[in-house]
């Protein structure tokens, strides 16, 4: 085969041109091999649960199970930051075992516990036998305890045997209610636990 | 391009949101620990301690004060870690970070024993070392790693480095006119850029004490001997020793053959 001076340029033009596109190709092929591993999550918006604050949050859930939990950049209060409890967050319902794989968070709450007076384990009761007992109970020391009048005589209408404590976990909407029912009984040692 | 985190120091109130976000995003368990007298914790980084705050107390125109300080990897321009690896483990990304790649890591311990900032963490369990990726996968994805996104407060901001660098020097001039007259960056210059600047609001003077920061970081001497002679010679030598180890093994065949 005669190869000319300028065929031997453009050969060698081709075969440069090719390997940069067969180069450019694998790059690709790299890139796409590393997706982050929250690619294939739905987003998930929320709320932080643990103070008034309100954060955002967007969870990535993939299979109906939660992976990831981080700041919402959308939201107006946070702009996607979030502090140290907000941050794991994540941790609530999975944690690390040493090799990095999630595993459901062993002291997580599902159910609701009751730990009688004088006992010193917790025992698994459902809601409706939790409800009424607080209610019976709420109602017995209001009934016990009720004060029309103090010492002096001025009409007081107030049980000082309760005390209520809000919960940031509620929505202000609910926490006005729980004040409302509060005040309702004669309750009058009311506070929360997010007061600053 | 080169991506650097720029830390305000004046800015940190210690919250540890970063560390947090480090351990929930690189999926990393938690350490049990001991109260030790401060509320730095964990101790000291390890293979699932890949950034953590800096608490220091110290005295300063007699006046009390109690600096935070975010640490961890500074994907350092002049990387010691880099050039004593002796399998080539440890490369320098797109982004201008310091990447380990754990499937070369040979668990040698190397570039623990010059980390100029002692940040890298060793996994006994998988024979290798482990440290900070500055997110490498999020920055792939066009996100900002997590720690840059979590912090409340505005200490932490990552982009370009020119940006960072005109970001500083505004905020310097901020601070100084605000009567913190001894401000300064921390980074700039040290092993030629470090990917993580500094905001150093007391100054540079003693920054151990007020931040767990070397005042004048340096690459061992010992590093750049490896790293100029020995290292561009390291197959041979260890082609050289499985010679030889060879030849003894078939000498002591023989002698065993023999008697």
């Amino acid at each position: 085969m005669k190869l000319s001076r300028r065929s031997f340029l453009k050969l060698a033009g081709t075969a440069a041109a090719a390997s940069v596109l067969a180069g450019s190709g694998l790059e690709s092929k790299a890139a796409a091999a590393e997706a982050i591993r929250v690619h294939y999550g739905r987003e998930v918006p929320t709320i932080c649960t643990f103070c008034a604050v309100g954060c955002g949050i967007i969870c990535h859930v993939q299979n109906g199970v939660i992976i990831n939990a981080e700041g919402d950049p959308d939201h107006p209060i946070n702009e996607g930051s979030l502090c140290s409890k907000g941050s794991s967050l994540y941790n609530v319902s999975y944690i690390y075992d040493a090799k990095g794989r999630p595993k459901p968070n062993p002291y997580r709450l599902t159910r609701p516990l009751y730990r009688a007076p004088g006992s010193d384990k917790w025992e698994e009761k459902s809601w409706e036998w939790m409800l009424e007992t607080i209610a019976r109970r709420i109602k017995d020391t209001r009934d016990q305890y009720f004060e029309t009048r103090d010492a002096s005589g001025v009409t007081v209408n107030r049980t000082n045997a309760i005390a209520w404590l809000g919960s940031a976990f509620c929505t202000n909407e609910e926490n006005y209610l729980y004040n409302k029912i509060a005040r309702a009984i004669g309750i009058v040692n009311i506070d929360h636990c997010a007061r600053l | 391009m080169q991506k650097t985190m720029l830390i305000d120091t004046s800015r940190c109130i210690g919250c540890r949101a970063c560390q947090a976000a480090c351990k929930q995003w690189n999926q990393l368990p938690a350490e049990e620990t001991e109260f030790k007298g401060s509320y730095e914790n964990p101790p000291r980084f390890s293979p699932v301690t890949w950034t953590k705050i800096a608490f220091r107390e110290y005295e300063m125109d007699s006046q009390e004060r109690w600096t935070f300080t975010k640490l961890g990897c500074m994907h350092c321009t002049e990387a010691a870690c880099m050039m004593v690896c002796p399998a080539s483990a440890i490369s320098r990304t797109a982004y201008g970070t310091i990447k380990i790649d754990e499937k070369r890591c040979i668990g040698c311990n190397y570039c623990i024993a010059n980390c100029t900032f002692n940040v890298i963490g060793f996994d006994q369990a998988a024979n290798v070392a482990r440290k900070c990726t500055f997110c490498e996968d999020r920055l792939a994805a066009g996100l900002i790693p997590a720690c840059a996104k979590a912090c409340p407060s505005g200490a932490i901001t990552f982009g370009d480095r020119h940006e960072m660098i005109s970001l500083a020097e505004r905020r310097i001039q901020e601070l100084r006119r605000a009567g913190n007259s001894k401000a300064e960056i921390y980074g700039l210059e040290e092993l030629d850029g470090l990917g993580m600047m500094y905001i150093l609001k007391d100054g540079r003077e003693d920054a151990m004490a007020k931040y767990g920061l070397p005042e004048n970081p340096r690459v061992r001497t010992s590093a750049h001997i490896w790293n100029v002679i020995f290292k561009p010679v390291r197959a041979i030598i260890v082609l050289a020793l499985a010679f030889a180890l060879w030849i003894n093994k078939s000498e002591s065949a023989k002698e065993a053959k023999a008697s």
